[in-house]
């Protein structure tokens, strides 16, 4: 649905998009993590046809970003989200969705219908005939995300749904996408909150200029520290660091009275570590996996590129491929 | 370019205009004022108070006609310099944008919806100014003096390529600056050359009769095509989304 090649924006001499290839499958909802300033929003941009690139190229709904005759058909088949709501403060909830569903040519019957269950959809009937400044900010985020669905379009880009709402209007935004994720809709979210990435994409991509790594929230925690078992015993003795070394897939560390062992496969290695631990005097008090936060993950990668200093043009690998992922959607 | 989507374009920026009190305002006081004001001091002014005489007064009624070009190309500007700079402020381009529409269809909409509603109140003002004079002029005249072919040409051609220029000069000020209020200002400067041709038309250096009005026309037409081509210059998405945000 989505297929970006080597996509890369500069803006003067400031590179804000390097190289970036990705592909997103129908009906996936990816995720693009990165801080401020990694390049997102341009990503976004690019992808609905509202800036142009340097170089490299994509496909969004089947319609080339370089092909110029297809433009507006491209922006007729994405629904976007921006970053402002952008709304029309003296113009009402319906005539703000009246007014793009006539830019998007949707027949007055099915017009008025979209209007009526998208609004009901996102707690807005009530208000349909109330200016939109009369809204609150969560209520002005929820029409936005009614004017980019009003065309029924089979892809969306969301650039930071959430940024700038209280808890209460944060959670219904999200349950809300999580109703667009069954449907089945190709979404790409811009966010830099992990949380809401992990729980509503299927896979996300760390962007800092170049795409750093890519894959399900998971594997991405799991990816840049592998496995790691969490033994607690009543005394960490020699002989147990021993048999933890030799089943460990790496260093072992020891934090008070407990050993924390990389594994590579912890339902095939833990029996066997455990085991070993036990032959060798120890006495287990309980055995947990570690668990690495997307956080952690996330910060780490960007933590090696600040010190990497990437530069644009740097060649060096570009992306961290993770364990059972390609670059290329689910199949 | 879609007729439709400017249509469309259109419709929402009028329904905007008219939700603000103070566009409505302007949009009724200004053309009242030149309405009634100018008939009213043609009849009750001058000598004796009454009235300027017979001989003076096709030149004066000329005069007080092209007060209409002067409003229309400040009328528009106010409508025009909200209708982008509060696009602006609202961050809605973008959405906007996004939509199947052209730069040219977004463009050519709000030029309309800044010029139809002045130009609709400013024909509907002249008609009445037109009446009110007849009516008050009569008797000195001995003849109904309007319409005639030089109104004509004033309110129904120089009068709107005047507001087809306030509107593009509007365009150009408000992709340099992000407040409403500088811009309309600033836009409201596009009077200038109209109340220059005025000044010049009462110290006798130029005649409003019909082949000075046609050679203004003939100006002003080639000045709204080159703002025209100046706009369409400026209004592009990308540099509305870099450097006008």
């Amino acid at each position: 649905m989505i297929e970006i090649q080597e996509l890369t924006r500069t803006f003067g001499a400031t590179t804000a998009v390097d190289r970036l290839t990705l592909t997103i499958a129908e009906g996936e909802v990816f995720g693009l993590l990165g801080p401020n300033g990694a390049g997102k929003t341009t990503t976004v941009r690019m992808l609905s046809g509202l800036i142009g690139r340097t170089s490299g190229d994509a496909t969004v709904a089947g319609f080339r970003l370089s092909d110029p005759g297809s433009a507006r058909k491209l922006r007729g088949a994405i629904g976007l989200l921006p970053e402002e709501p952008g709304l029309y403060p003296d113009l009402s909830a319906a005539a703000v969705l009246d007014f793009y569903g006539r830019l998007y040519q949707v027949p007055a019957a099915l017009r008025a219908d979209r209007i009526e269950k998208l609004l009901t959809l996102l707690s807005l009937w009530d208000r349909r005939d109330a200016p939109a400044r009369t809204f609150s900010k969560g209520m002005r985020q929820r029409l936005a995300i009614a004017r980019a669905l009003i065309h029924d379009p089979p892809v969306l880009f969301l650039d930071e749904p959430t940024a700038n709402l209280d808890p209460e209007g944060a959670k219904t935004v999200r349950d809300f996408l999580l109703e667009l994720r069954r449907e089945r809709r190709t979404i790409l979210l811009s966010t830099h909150l992990l949380d809401e990435a992990e729980r509503i994409c299927d896979r996300v991509g760390v962007l800092h200029t170049r795409l750093l790594a890519v894959g399900p929230p998971a594997e991405l925690r799991a990816g840049r520290h592998g496995h790691v078992t969490q033994v607690q015993l009543a005394e960490v003795t020699d002989a147990v660091l021993a048999a933890a070394r030799v089943a460990a897939a790496g260093p072992v560390e020891v934090t008070g009275g407990a050993v924390a062992v990389p594994v590579g496969d912890p339902g095939r290695d833990n029996p066997a570590l455990v085991a070993a631990i036990v032959a060798a005097g120890g006495r287990i008090r309980f055995v947990t996996e570690a668990t690495t936060s997307l956080e952690d993950a996330y910060l780490t990668l960007l933590g090696s590129t600040q010190h990497g200093n990437p530069q644009p043009g740097n060649r060096q690998p570009a992306v961290t491929q993770l364990e059972g992922t390609t670059l290329g959607g689910p199949q | 370019m879609s007729a439709r989507n400017v249509a469309v374009v259109a419709a929402k920026d009028l329904r905007i205009t008219i939700t603000k009190r103070s566009a409505r305002l302007s949009l009724v006081i200004f053309p009242l004022v030149i309405a009634v004001g100018p008939p009213l001091l043609a009849r009750f002014t001058g000598a004796g108070h009454h009235g300027v005489p017979a001989v003076l007064m096709p030149r004066v009624l000329d005069a007080f006609t092209f007060y209409f070009v002067i409003i229309a190309a400040v009328l528009p500007t106010a409508i025009a310099s909200y209708s982008l700079v509060g696009e602006k402020i609202e961050r809605s381009l973008e959405p906007l944008l996004a939509t199947p529409v052209t730069d040219g269809e977004v463009l050519a909409g709000k030029g309309l919806a800044a010029f139809l509603p002045p130009i609709a109140a400013i024909w509907a003002a002249s008609v009445l100014f037109m009446a009110l004079c007849d009516e008050l002029t009569r008797g000195e005249l001995g003849r109904l003096y309007f319409p005639n072919t030089t109104a004509l040409l004033i309110v129904g051609v120089v009068a709107p390529l005047a507001a087809i220029f306030g509107v593009e000069y509007s365009v150009l000020i408000s992709s340099r600056l992000s407040d409403v209020r500088p811009v309309h200002q600033l836009a409201t400067l596009s009077v200038l050359p109209f109340a220059g041709v005025y000044v010049a038309a009462q110290v006798g250096a130029v005649t409003l009769d019909q082949p000075t009005l046609a050679v203004i026309a003939g100006a002003l037409a080639a000045l709204d095509a080159v703002l025209f081509a100046a706009t369409r210059a400026t209004f592009r998405r990308e540099e509305i989304l870099i450097r006008w945000a």
